[in-house]
């Protein structure tokens, strides 16, 4: 698919306890909104939905985050993604 | 009429075997708030300039809050000062729990001790009646019996604070326990209290101290519970601050093997995530809090059991920094910190400095004792752990923490003596968080996180977290006058994201309380007031700008691993940061602080009267 591209989804904290998952494999769109990206993760790891996804799949709760490859804070609308990035879904919360 | 506060300090002489009160004034309550702030004020006052961290003068101060004794959630919290034996500048730490709300229903906001007692000695304060006993039987006693202990003699709603067999020995970065395994222990507290002959603090109390408007702040209180069980602390609730180990290591800020990496092959064996599978145990809270961030853990294989309380900041300095990936060992480690009486932080950093001059062969087995003290030794870390507390063998030298130590050892060693102003890093890598490397650099307590939050704007959008900038300074500087207030009026670090506006709800919270009617702005400016006053104090005890900086070995080496495999920090690029962060603070390049900030904050007064200690370090 031209579209799309194949990634990595890291989980960390509660969303992978929850889960059981340390890595997911899905395909989302090259330009992807977050909103985009939560949608796709709801269809691929249901458990994620009211532990790091919003219930309505509106976007991440308050107190996940995304970063792509361990180097950008996911904040903007929209995101590039290539094939064999990887991002990390943890809880944003900071300190300790 | 006063309220939040009784409006008296309780100051025990050691020496000559007597107490009295002082009063506080309020305008110099509401100038310093309480917790961080009073106690530096205090400690200005009370410290004379210039002198030993073990002179029986120095004084050890503990202080309440305005919000303890309220129902506001985490509000049981206290600070204890004291000028630190690992830096010889401010040391202040802060603790939680029972042993707040009891040291303010004694009818002090603040207890000063000074001088030396004659014999180990427990102090009992009951009602703000001062007993000195014999402490003889206590002596030698892990934290954790000596509690025990003073609770059978004297009964068991009396609340202790003590030192281990580490402040015994004047083990520079010992700590003093509160209510079963709190910890003040950054700075080395403990050891100072050791220094007076001081065992234990036994504290009961009846008085209670009124809040101007009740209902009005049991209104807010109950929102702001509310919000403490929502968002912004489902980390700390869950998995608590552990869950940092993980993260960390993929975004290459965890330290590792002394620093000379930044991710952890072993990492997923001391993270929270197999803790919680592994080894947890129960959620625990401080008095008055609704978070409950504490994880106790217990030990999963079939050595010896070992039980106790989990934070990121001891997972690090006991695994990745010293290479061990064995979690039973962790759990092992920090609970032998915690029962002899020690900074986990200092104890890892000062261990992993041991353990890389070992592999380099500036170390060797007759110095060690035979220990093959080598990164990812768990056996020889347990071993090591108590001989510093005996101060005995290696742990004799080690117990001065890696700054000195690495002096004393010296063969280039200093290079990677893990510590800034002789206090040892913590678990934030600043090659890859080049905010919090600025936050390191310039912090009045040495190496410290807590004080500034400045990995905040690292771990966010705001700021690319691998370059430096000139917002940095101005970043950091509000992050500290942030935290200040947040430790002065003392709020746990933890609930900070609850608030809608930090500044605007403390405030009208803090009017509530006293019936003043104290501004947004008023409380941002006691922020900068505070951590002025803070500088001050170490310019009055020999600060240089020499002091601001880093370890050698962030800029000798560029992070070898991970994502952030080539980034390095040069000593430049600290220097344009910290310029400004001192532009930020309007204070001189120099980084002395100019007579019209001190006036702009309404300090002249206390600091002038040490005006010529200060110079020439203060600004015309």
């Amino acid at each position: 698919m031209c579209c799309t591209a194949g990634i990595f989804v890291e989980l960390f904290g509660t969303a992978r306890i929850a889960s059981g998952r340390k890595r997911l494999r899905i395909d989302a769109p090259q330009q992807a909104t977050v909103g985009e990206l939560v949608a796709v993760l709801a269809d691929v790891c249901p458990s994620l939905v009211g532990i790091a996804l919003q219930d309505d799949l509106s976007g991440l709760l308050e107190s996940y985050t995304l970063n792509l490859n361990g180097m950008e804070f996911v904040e903007s609308d929209e995101l590039t993604l290539r094939d064999g990035d990887t991002l990390l879904l943890f809880s944003s919360m900071a300190g300790g | 009429m006063l309220y939040g506060y009784n409006g008296r300090t309780l100051v025990v002489d050691l020496t000559r075997q007597r107490s009295y009160w002082q009063t506080l004034e309020p305008h110099v309550l509401r100038s310093y708030i309480g917790g961080t702030g009073l106690g530096a004020y205090l400690l200005y006052e009370n410290c004379p300039p210039g002198i030993d961290p073990f002179d029986p003068r120095n004084p050890l101060i503990f202080v309440t809050s305005p919000l303890v004794g309220s129902r506001l959630t985490t509000s049981s919290k206290f600070a204890v000062l004291t000028k630190s034996p690992l830096t010889g500048f401010i040391g202040d730490s802060l603790s939680s729990s029972f042993m707040a709300t009891e040291l303010k229903k004694t009818g002090a906001d603040a207890l000063i001790i000074k001088g030396r007692s004659e014999f180990p000695c427990l102090l009992s304060i009951d009602d703000g009646e001062v007993d000195f006993l014999a402490a003889d039987d206590l002596m030698g006693l892990t934290t954790l019996d000596t509690e025990r202990a003073v609770k059978t003699r004297l009964g068991h709603r009396t609340r202790v604070a003590c030192i281990g067999p580490a402040g015994e020995n004047l083990v520079r970065f010992a700590s003093i326990t509160n209510d079963g395994g709190r910890q003040a222990a950054r700075t080395g507290p403990g050891a100072v209290m050791g220094s007076k002959n001081l065992k234990a603090i036994a504290v009961r109390g009846t008085k209670s101290v009124a809040a101007f408007d009740r209902d009005a702040l049991n209104t807010i209180g109950d929102d702001l519970t509310q919000r403490s069980l929502g968002p912004a602390t489902e980390k700390y609730r869950t998995l608590g601050t552990m869950a940092n180990v993980a993260v960390f290591n993929s975004l290459g800020t965890l330290p590792t093997r002394n620093f000379q990496q930044s991710t952890f092959d072993g990492a997923e064996g001391v993270s929270a995530e197999q803790f919680h599978q592994s080894n947890f145990v129960k959620n625990a809270h401080c008095a008055n809090c609704t978070i409950g961030c504490e994880k106790i853990l217990v030990t999963s294989d079939n050595g010896k059991k070992a039980k106790g309380r989990m934070e990121y900041e001891s997972a690090f300095a006991l695994g990745p920094l010293v290479g061990v990936a064995d979690g039973n060992t962790v759990i092992r480690a920090s609970t032998l910190c915690d029962e002899l009486g020690m900074d986990t932080i200092s104890v890892g950093a000062t261990i992993s400095w041991a353990m890389e001059c070992f592999e380099r062969g500036v170390l060797t087995d007759e110095d060690t004792g035979g220990i093959d003290l080598r990164f990812g030794s768990g056996d020889e870390l347990l071993e090591c752990i108590r001989l510093i507390s005996e101060r005995r063998g290696i742990g004799d030298l080690l117990a001065d923490g890696s700054l000195r130590a690495s002096r004393t050892v010296g063969r280039g060693s200093e290079a990677w003596a893990m510590q800034v102003k002789g206090l040892e890093m913590p678990g934030y890598e600043p090659r890859s968080l080049k905010t919090m490397a600025l936050g390191l650099a310039v912090s009045t307590r040495g190496a410290c996180h807590n004080r500034s939050s400045a990995y905040e704007a690292d771990f966010s959008a705001r700021v690319n977290r691998l370059e430096v900038d000139e917002q940095r300074g101005r970043i950091t500087a509000e992050g500290e006058d942030f935290s200040a207030v947040l430790d002065s009026l003392i709020w746990c670090k933890f609930l900070r994201k609850a608030f809608h506006d930090l500044y605007e709800e403390s405030a009208e919270i803090y009017s509530h309380i006293t019936g003043w009617d104290v501004s947004a702005a008023e409380l941002r400016l006691a922020g900068e007031r505070i951590n002025n006053l803070k500088k001050a104090f170490n310019i009055r005890e020999g600060w240089t700008i020499d002091d601001d900086t880093l370890p050698q070995r962030v800029f000798d080496e560029a992070l070898p691993t991970g994502v952030v495999k080539g980034v390095g920090l040069s000593r430049e690029d600290l220097d344009s940061m910290i310029q400004g962060y001192y532009r930020a603070r309007g204070w001189d390049e120099d980084g002395a602080i100019p007579i019209e900030k001190l006036q702009e904050l309404e300090l002249e007064e206390v600091v002038l009267n040490n005006r010529e200690a200060l110079q020439p370090a203060l600004g015309d």
